[in-house]
């Protein structure tokens, strides 16, 4: 089976149990985007299992104009919004206590030679992200973390080329607010 | 905040590895997939749906009973035989509403 064509085509028709092999190909690639928007690894696990039950249950749409991952990364992203949409209800409010102290030692600090680590930066963001729409959240971390491109944007997220540039501008101008306010507490 | 330390935040944010998916995530999807399927598949009707089902069939035919009792006796009394309300009358008369009770 070489091809995820050859193999979606097999699961149409009655092999479900192929959907494995559908899981072990893409499974990385989205942990890794959910991941960006959840950094608890139980959640991201969840939220995974939830991006392919999906994908599954909407296989017979699949089409195959577009690469396979892409459509199952489209999936992702959506599967990623509703789930900030429904934590911005639950935790909408900055607190410096959530940070660790590498975090808060880089915000601080004015020296041009600080370090920072992965882990701290997303730490730091996610805190100041939440300042921000889920939608808005959404555009801001695939630009400027994932490093997509608007075009690459608006197929994940089903926007206009306009609409993505003008929330991105306003994401990036709400997050640098967000990150002033968390220097300064 | 400044430019540098702006881009230096999202490098570092770039850099953070994801979770590796655990051993028996493809198994638990499977197993999230099948749960999905049963629950698809029409589960067995109770009696009492059963019987919720039947309803309107059940009062069509208490209703042609009665219309059918009616017509019998109101044919009956018109050729002269005792209907069903005159057989009733009798029988409550000769027997359960006598003097000494039953």
């Amino acid at each position: 089976m070489n091809d995820d064509a050859e193999l979606l085509e097999r699961i149409r028709n009655g092999a479900p149990d192929d959907f494995a092999e559908v899981v072990r190909r893409h499974q990385s690639r989205v942990f890794a985007i959910l991941h960006r928007y959840e950094h608890d690894a139980h959640k991201v696990e969840d939220l995974a299992q939830e991006t392919f039950v999906k994908a599954w249950r909407a296989l017979e749409q699949f089409d195959g104009r577009a690469p396979f991952e892409h459509w199952l990364s489209r999936i992702a992203v959506r599967v990623a919004l509703d789930h900030l949409r429904r934590e911005k209800k639950r935790r909408n409010e900055i607190g410096l206590l959530e940070l660790g102290e590498e975090a808060l030692e880089w915000l601080r600090s004015d020296d041009e030679k600080s370090e920072l680590d992965g882990r701290a930066a997303a730490e730091i963001l996610d805190l100041a992200l939440r300042e921000l729409s889920p939608a808005d959240r959404v555009v801001i971390t695939m630009q400027e973390i994932e490093g997509r491109s608007v075009k690459e944007i608006c197929a994940a997220t089903g926007a206009s080329g306009v609409a993505v540039r003008v929330r991105a501008l306003r994401a990036r101008a709400k997050l640098k607010r967000a990150l002033e306010k968390l220097v300064k507490l | 905040m400044n430019e540098r330390k702006w881009k230096q935040l999202f490098v570092a944010a770039r850099n953070e590895a994801a979770p590796a998916p655990p051993t028996e995530f493809e198994a638990n999807v499977l197993r999230a997939i099948r749960r999905e399927r049963r629950t698809e598949t029409p589960e067995m009707l109770s009696i009492f749906d059963q019987l919720n089902l039947l309803f309107p069939r059940l009062a069509w035919a208490a209703a042609a009973i009665i219309a059918l009792s009616v017509v019998a006796d109101w044919g009956l009394t018109a050729v002269g035989v005792p209907g069903l309300g005159d057989g009733v009358s009798q029988i409550s008369a000769q027997w359960l509403l006598t003097s000494n009770g039953f």
